[in-house]
């Protein structure tokens, strides 16, 4: 398993994949609720739940990432050798960038359901 | 000569410069201005943008600052270790932090503008091209109904719900808020509170047709006892003419058959295609902040309304006798 790594984009886009999916169902879910009862916090309090699910997701992605990426045992951080380490370690510190790209972007979608307490 | 030369081609683009920076000036206070606000929602906004662009300006400097010192003052190769500093917080941690500053700041500026109005109901329906208004309180059982102009008191919040016939509008009024669409087949709101008594310029903001730069509104704010005794003003019938120039005026609108588009409460009229005219003379503008509110401009408007108002659905006069259109305009100017 750990072998294929070096062969799998999946590693590196998983948590982009989270902030989009959450992006979608937060927006979903809030119109729904919003359009269907009027409940504010019911809406507010999923995307509560979804954003907390999303980051925790995000952490665990990021954790294999960085693990992937190695950084400690070898200590450099470039690797643009054509070999299936230096691939597999690429795609590694790409994939713990993209995480804490997407934690801030999954903070940032749900900070207005933070402020605004209405459906209005 | 060639001196002069010199001296003008430099001043010239200099005047320019300052000749356009006070331009530019004098275009933040007015009635019509989001930076001149006069009600609570607009302040809101007003605060906001200087803050964006505090932080825009603050941003620009630092940014060029920079290129300047890397490219003018110390021109030297960077170590890795300090390139690598410099993209981890210059680039990462810096713009995440201040932009999360500012989405913050913006974010928790915003439910104000999302409160419920507190007793003054107001709808206004965008028309082809002017704006039907009309007013319900608690005390009131029908609604008060006017056109054209939005008078609200100062210092409450009032309900605004916003409907259209026919094509999308937009309400705005910069010195009181921000704007909402008005969309057929749907019912949007907005609620705003003025706090600086005044007249106030609003504007249709969302393109709807030929004369939709000419879809304008007076706001008016009234100190809250004064917007009282209006309303009751508002809500009765209008006065018959007293002068025999505007009995005259009112057989002409009568006999033109005026009342099938427009309504005048008390006098037999009850159109609802065109704006209400009952107290038509005690409006600040005439056909939708276009022209003031006189007897020559109302004489204009009978004559060739399309000339004024392209797309009008409105019939010209102009084939009247020219003392039946004076009296005419008479008698509608006299609806206080």
């Amino acid at each position: 398993m750990e072998k294929a790594r070096h062969t799998s984009l999946w590693q590196m886009i998983a948590a982009p994949i989270v902030w989009a999916v959450h992006f979608c169902a937060v927006y979903a879910w809030t119109a729904s609720a919003c359009a269907h009862a009027g409940a504010a916090e019911e809406a507010r309090l999923g995307v509560a739940l979804m954003t907390l699910a999303a980051l925790g997701l995000i952490a665990v992605f990021a954790w294999r990432a960085w693990r992937q990426w190695d950084l400690l045992s070898e200590n450099d951080h470039v690797h643009d050798a054509p070999t299936d380490g230096h691939r597999r370690r690429f795609l590694g510190h790409a994939g713990l960038l993209l995480s804490m790209v997407s934690a801030i972007g999954v903070s940032f979608v749900a900070a207005p359901a933070f402020y605004i307490g209405s459906c209005l | 000569m060639q001196d002069e030369d010199a001296q003008g081609s430099t001043t010239a683009p200099r005047r320019l410069c300052w000749g356009g920076g006070a331009l530019l000036l004098t275009a933040c206070s007015g009635p019509q201005s989001v930076l001149d606000p006069a009600g609570r929602d607009a302040e809101v906004l007003a605060v906001l943008f200087w803050w964006m662009l505090g932080g825009a300006v603050l941003l620009w400097l630092a940014m060029n600052g920079l290129f300047f010192y890397v490219t003018r003052m110390k021109e030297r190769a960077f170590s890795p270790q300090a390139a690598d500093r410099l993209i981890v917080f210059g680039g990462v941690v810096f713009p995440t932090v201040v932009l999360a500053v500012l989405l913050s700041f913006a974010l928790s500026e915003m439910p104000r503008q999302r409160d419920l109005g507190e007793g003054l109901t107001l709808r206004v329906t965008g028309e082809s091209w002017w704006w039907r208004v009309e007013y319900r309180t608690e005390d009131t059982e029908t609604p008060v109904i006017s056109a054209n102009e939005i008078r609200l008191p100062a210092g409450s919040r009032s309900e605004l719900e916003l409907a259209a016939n026919g094509y999308i509008h937009s309400l705005w009024i910069p010195a009181l808020g921000g704007k909402t669409d008005l969309i057929p087949g749907r019912e949007t709101r907005m609620s705003l509170e003025p706090v600086t008594p005044g007249e106030y310029g609003g504007q249709c903001a969302e393109f709807c047709g030929e004369s939709h730069a000419k879809m304008a509104l007076r706001a008016v704010v009234l100190p809250p006892e004064e917007f009282a005794a209006w309303l009751e003003q508002q809500a009765a019938p209008a006065t018959p003419p007293e002068t025999e120039t505007a009995r005259r005026g009112q057989a002409v609108f009568l006999r033109e058959g005026c009342g099938a588009c427009h309504a005048i409460r008390g006098l037999g009229a009850r159109g609802t295609i065109g704006p209400d005219l009952t107290h038509l003379g005690g409006r600040r503008t005439l056909a939708a902040g276009v022209l003031p509110m006189s007897r020559a401009a109302l004489e204009d408007w009978l004559r060739a309304p399309e000339a004024i108002k392209p797309g009008v659905r409105m019939p010209a006069y102009g084939h009247l006798a020219a003392a039946d259109l004076a009296a005419l305009a008479t008698f509608l100017e006299g609806l206080k």
